[in-house]
């Protein structure tokens, strides 16, 4: 009955009227940047952050929430009407939805796409009610030893299911946990790697650096893709209404798209586009008539759908019960956090329950608002698309120089962002990916503590981390992990998977 | 098999990756090493870079037997427009102010699209400069030097 009895708690805090409306906010701006390609959560999440300087923590974090998967629902309509994958998780939308919009059947793809993200969002977020307390339990028996082993093997599920070289992705990391480490040691209060710069004695924030990244990134590559693209052809709306035989086809694909979108959510990683891709091969797989995918087959649309928007909100289940980011916008959400002053971790649950319970709750509102934004409101969003990039992105820089500026009020914020669009520009051409790094920076100074303090207590001896039960399991799962993608045949199926993706 | 047929793209990232290795771990000399026991400032960041070199070898040494595509040209115009922008930002702000800093960092990085137009972007650039000053310095308050002489 607790649950019952939190989730009324959770609701009575999410819906008042302050909360209600950055959780609109968010909603409404999460479509917003869904819609338009060539601006993603990440860093919107990112040159959004300053703006919460000033509001109390449950209403930024809702706000932040809202943006992170109401870019989910964005993504799937600009996918179905103009075939523009909105954000990376909707690419395998476009593959049906888009020939649905061509059949004269984009109401039907849209409304399908809504009502899975609701079922999927609603499930997720009953999950996350339903599974959170017992394992920020379990977390608060975990020592130094657990915590590191923790994040091994959560930076090696992040490994796993990135896209590109595995090596590359491992050393991305370690850039990024070495970045993290930059500034005052807490133990011995030596400023490392400052060169007697005051502002890097205080670290590098990581926010400044994914703004670099994958602002700027994104930014840089939509230009250089804007000069071989065409005018886009945007598919009419006639009549949002499934018909019967929609709903039956689609029925199944839902529940199967929202079941796969959960396992790989709780995972660290892409997981919202490793989700709805194994989701498409699945009901392609099961379908009868494979035949009709990618020709407007509407269980295409159903299950990936879900898939997307079931992971979005299961990533949170780790993030808010163990404190650990699984992913770059999970990384934000934790800085996030810090700066409101609450430490992220197990103990957010009992000492903040508003915080916990407010969220969770606002996520299943915010799921219902999506649905009012998205359908009716169509027409709009589609209007946005009009916008001509070359207009939009100056805009985009402009916004994140205010960003990085107000982090600290301070120009050497900006100069960060300046530095690591250059280094993203760079490593991306390599073929080396900004995630796995940002996910380094949070987690380099929490490492280095954990394993201080656990080779502290244990006098020096490794064999501390082999030796407690729970620590010795994750590092098993963190090493299996890293023999399962090594071996030929799993390498070649990771391959497929993420040809399909490109 | 000339050098150009190389995978020149895992060669790169090999290259930066021992070279970001090698600063951490050279680096660390400037601090006390401690033990593992007790760690001290140089402990995880050497370890850590050395780890990288290593990674940083194989990713290079495995290049020289991989074949190839060809990189495509850097785009040095949006790349260093964009980002020039970012740094102008950074250097004008506290001495032009914010509305002033604003037109010209989109302008500038306007620049680096492909169909630039003098009147439309300065048009843009008054629009969304005033919507911006009206959100961060009006709506938030936060404190930014508005005009040159403030």
């Amino acid at each position: 009955m607790s649950l019952f009895h939190n989730l009324v708690y959770g609701f009575t805090v999410a819906l008042s009227l302050q909360n209600l409306w950055y959780c609109f906010l968010g909603c409404l701006i999460g479509t917003l940047i869904g819609v338009l390609p060539g601006i993603g959560p990440v860093a919107t999440i990112a040159m959004l952050l300053p703006l919460t300087f000033n509001l109390p923590p449950t209403p930024s974090l809702i706000m932040l929430a809202g943006i992170f998967y109401g870019a989910m629902y964005g993504g799937s309509t600009t996918s179905i009407l103009v075939n523009l994958p909105g954000e990376a998780a909707s690419v395998v939308t476009c593959l049906d939805g888009y020939q649905m919009g061509k059949q004269g059947r984009a109401g039907p793809a849209l409304a399908i796409a809504a009502i899975g993200s609701f079922f999927a969002g609603s499930v997720g977020t009953l999950l996350i009610a339903l599974f959170g307390p017992p394992l920020a339990e379990l977390a608060f028996e975990f020592g130094a030893a657990e915590y590191f082993s923790m994040m091994v093997l959560g930076l090696m599920s992040a490994v796993v299911l990135a896209s590109g070289s595995v090596v590359k992705a491992i050393a991305m990391i370690i850039v990024g946990l070495l970045g993290g480490l930059v500034g005052t040691d807490v133990n011995s209060g030596v400023a490392r790697y400052s060169f007697n710069i005051a502002e890097l004695s205080d670290g590098i924030g990581f926010v400044a650096v994914a703004m670099g990244m994958f602002g700027f990134g994104e930014i840089i590559n939509s230009l250089e893709r804007a000069h071989a693209a065409g005018t886009v052809e945007v598919s009419e709306v006639k009549g949002l209404m499934p018909t019967l035989d929609d709903l039956k086809r689609s029925f199944w694909p839902i529940v199967r798209g929202t079941a796969i979108g959960v396992g790989i959510g709780i995972l660290p990683g892409a997981a919202a586009v490793i989700a709805s891709f194994s989701s498409y091969t699945l009901e392609k797989k099961l379908s009868k008539t494979p035949e009709m995918f990618g020709k407007g087959a509407i269980e295409g649309v159903a299950g990936p759908e879900s898939a997307n928007n079931a992971a979005a909100q299961c990533s949170f289940i780790p993030m808010l019960t163990l404190g650990i980011p699984t992913g770059a916008v999970m990384a934000l959400m934790v800085g996030a956090m810090t700066i409101q002053g609450i430490a992220p971790g197990p103990q957010v649950m009992t000492q903040k329950p508003d915080l916990f319970w407010g969220m969770i709750a606002s996520m299943w509102i915010g799921n219902a608002m999506l649905v009012i934004l998205n359908l009716p409101l169509v027409g709009m969003w589609v209007q946005f698309l009009k916008i001509p990039y070359r207009l939009l992105y100056p805009g985009i820089t402009l916004f994140i120089c205010v960003g990085a500026y107000s982090l600290n009020n301070s120009r050497f914020d900006v100069f960060v962002t300046a530095f690591f669009g250059f280094f993203g520009y760079f490593a991306a051409r390599w073929g080396c990916e900004g995630a796995p790094l940002i996910l380094g920076f949070v987690l380099g100074p929490l490492m280095e503590e954990n394993l201080r303090r656990a080779l502290l207590i244990s006098r020096g001896d490794a064999s501390v981390f082999f030796s407690r039960p729970i620590s010795a399991s994750m590092l098993a799962v963190a090493a299996l992990l890293l023999v399962l993608i090594v071996v030929p045949q799993v390498r070649r199926k990771r391959a497929e998977v993420i040809v399909e993706e490109g | 098999m000339a050098f150009h047929n190389r995978d020149k793209r895992e060669f790169a990232a090999g290259l930066m990756f021992i070279g970001i290795g090698a600063f951490f771990a050279i680096g660390a000399a400037n601090y006390a090493m401690g033990s593992a026991m007790r760690m001290g400032p140089a402990y995880f960041p050497k370890l850590l870079g050395i780890i990288l070199v290593g990674l940083g070898l194989i990713i290079m040494a495995r290049s020289l037997f991989m074949r190839g595509e060809p990189l495509p040209p850097i785009n040095w115009r949006p790349l260093l427009l964009v980002i020039g922008s970012v740094v102008i930002f950074g250097l004008l702000l506290e001495v032009a102010g914010l509305a002033v800093t604003s037109i010209l960092v989109m302008l500038v990085s306007a620049l680096g699209g492909w169909d630039f137009r003098w009147r439309e972007q300065l048009i843009n650039g008054i629009f969304l400069g005033a919507l911006n000053i009206g959100v961060f310095y009006y709506g938030l308050g936060l404190p930014f030097k508005l005009w040159p002489w403030s």
